[in-house]
């Protein structure tokens, strides 16, 4: 990627930034029907497993092993449990929070669609347990211009951590 | 190699356990505890024949993965000649790890720190300064890497740093004949399908290997959204029906659940089916078709597991495969590894299909394995508190249920699957290792 402002114009930007920020909050207010509805029907979720390998090595993320590999079908089945009385992993439920920074967006050859690169950084804080988990992430989506709003065609979160700290994950990034 | 003493008080804990069992009685304190936790350090994970890796991580010469026994960092690598092979990841100069990096492919290893450099096998081969410094004063054969005795079973590679322990054969006791469902899934067997998930957990290992064992019993509470929403073809009134078999007094255990009404080998392509009649022998047909559920171990802490997962509630699903480690790495806490294992033969579809329903169940993030673990980390925590160490549980389950005398298969199988038939051989062969003098 160049070093050089993307051409993308600034309304397209700030209205990217807005919808990227109202999403992580629907999932910090626990909304997750309403985040639902910000992924296209046709929509993929995705991270990535991270291997800790030599430098140059081919890869680090692994290209066939994924902690989450959804589609929007699967992303409903997690929330329609998440509604059950028995999704005990989120009961009590997490408190969340997710920083969301450095936001760039670069334009792709549809006209609709841009990808937008952020850092992610969830905290997660669990019933009367006084060490959070922390989830730092690169997130790689594409989002789809719909109306006057957007959707996400395609979500893709890298953890930095190879062995991840957090008995489970039961939160999304 | 022993150094561990047992305190007097853990002397007498380990004492009553003995008494206990056959009773159905089992101490909380076990669950959690540091002189617990050392003691099976050096008497448990260092006298048993521990899973390193499956055969296809490495499938191509240099080919290599690090992983543990006990709290040694182990490379094993498939060397030059084809051949699997394990070393103590230390440089035997001055200590030095050797690979940093959890997989990778190399003919050789460097060493950072002063540049000894050893075949992929093991053997030194490299001194810098060796005229200067050494003056040729060093034999290079006698400073290979430290090995590590290995030896495999359809795929699966383990190895022990006992050089007495017995041959993994007999180590395995007959277990053979139920992995052959995780591992034997058609003519080509099975393969992971990628790296593993990873992470760590303030659980004790124990309690996952116990589950794992085949806790049948929790799964229709744990795990109620399943049943609930679908997704799982079983149902709470019928939930118990099915085998509980394990090897005595080796420790190895597994759980045969089945959903009356099913076709046999339901969630399997045809195809897989018609293998499985060629790679399994009558007797195991016999068991796995009937077999909805197979929840199995290998003493003390590889656990794997086949069950069907649906997104159309009410439909078979998908069959998928997990093979899981769990590694202890203080007391009640431990590192997790995670695979999913695929039949080799089976289509590209089949294994997608079959990977998509293992990360949405039995992944890091999967609906199953989030609510397994929060509970875990909760029992873990009160095991560890004070009052839970005069604390016994009740293993007691099936303490009158015969063995069954026509059970096809090997070991000691009783019916029905919901059973701590299982556990207390599994607690008992814990004990006798913990317990054996030297």
């Amino acid at each position: 990627m160049t070093l050089q402002a993307a051409e993308v114009d600034r309304e397209t930007r700030e209205s990217i930034k807005d919808f990227l920020y109202r999403e992580s909050l629907a999932l910090d207010e626990q909304r997750f029907r309403d985040w639902l509805t910000a992924f296209a029907e046709d929509a993929r979720y995705e991270i990535p497993v991270r291997v800790t390998r030599e430098k140059l090595s081919e890869w680090e993320l692994s290209p066939n092993s994924r902690i989450f590999d959804d589609t929007k079908e699967t992303l409903e089945v997690r929330v329609k449990r998440l509604e059950t009385d028995f999704a005990w992993s989120e009961q009590p439920a997490s408190r969340t929070r997710h920083f969301i920074t450095n936001i760039l967006v670069e334009p792709t050859e549809r006209a609709d669609e841009f990808r937008v690169l952020s850092n992610c950084l969830v905290y997660r804080s669990r019933g009367d347990e006084t060490t959070p988990s922390l989830f730092s992430a690169q997130r790689r989506d594409v989002v789809r211009r719909d109306g006057g709003g957007w959707l996400i065609v395609h979500r893709w979160a890298a953890l930095d951590q190879a062995v991840v700290n957090a008995h489970n994950m039961s939160i999304f990034i | 190699m022993s150094t561990t003493t047992i305190s007097p008080g853990l002397r007498q804990l380990l004492g009553e356990m003995r008494e206990g069992i056959p009773g159905g009685r089992v101490p909380a304190r076990i669950f959690n505890d540091q002189e617990i936790f050392d003691l099976e350090q050096d008497k448990l994970f260092s006298k048993a024949w521990c899973f390193l890796a499956h055969e296809t991580e490495i499938p191509k010469k240099g080919d290599y993965v690090v992983r543990y026994i006990a709290n040694n960092s182990i490379i094993v690598v498939r060397d030059e000649h084809g051949n699997i092979t394990a070393n103590l990841n230390m440089c035997r100069h001055r200590g030095n790890m050797m690979c940093k990096s959890e997989m990778g492919n190399a003919s050789h290893f460097r060493c950072s720190y002063h540049g000894w450099v050893y075949k992929n096998s093991g053997e030194l081969i490299g001194v810098p300064m060796f005229k200067e410094g050494y003056e040729g004063q060093l034999d290079r054969s006698q400073w290979g890497l430290v090995k590590v005795r290995t030896e495999t079973y359809a795929g699966l590679i383990f190895g022990t740093i006992d050089p007495q322990a017995p041959d993994l054969e007999d180590y395995l006791g007959g277990f053979q004949f139920y992995l052959d469902i995780y591992l034997k899934q058609g003519l080509g067997g099975s393969e992971v399908h990628g790296p593993p998930d990873h992470w760590v957990a303030e659980t004790d290992w124990k309690i996952c290997a116990e589950n794992f064992s085949g806790d049948g019993y929790h799964t229709p509470v744990a795990h109620q959204f399943g049943f609930h929403l679908g997704y799982f073809p079983s149902s709470g009134s019928t939930h118990s029906e099915g085998w509980a078999v394990n090897i005595p007094n080796k420790g190895h255990a597994i759980g045969l659940g089945h959903t009356p009404g099913m076709p046999a080998f339901f969630g399997y392509p045809d195809e897989l089916v018609e293998q499985m009649h060629q790679s399994l022998s009558p007797e195991q047909l016999e068991i796995f078709s009937k077999t909805r559920t197979a929840v199995g171990s290998v003493f003390p802490n590889l656990s794997f597991l086949i069950q069907p997962f649906s997104l159309d509630p009410g439909e078979p699903g998908v069959r998928f495969c997990t093979m899981r480690l769990w590694h202890p790495i203080g007391p009640g806490r431990m590192e997790m590894w995670s695979w999913c294992l695929v039949p080799t033969d089976a289509s590209e579809e089949y294994k997608e299909a079959a990977y998509k329903a293992y990360t949405l169940t039995f992944g890091q993030a999967g609906t199953f394995e989030q609510d397994d673990f929060e509970n875990w980390i909760k029992v873990t925590r009160a095991a560890g508190s004070t009052m839970a160490r005069d604390v016994e549980f009740p293993y007691v389950m099936g303490l009158e249920r015969p063995k069954l005398e026509d059970f096809p298969g090997p070991g000691h199988a009783v019916s029905p699957y919901v059973t701590d038939t299982n556990f207390r051989n599994l607690w008992s062969t814990w004990l006798d290792y913990l317990t054996r003098e030297e």
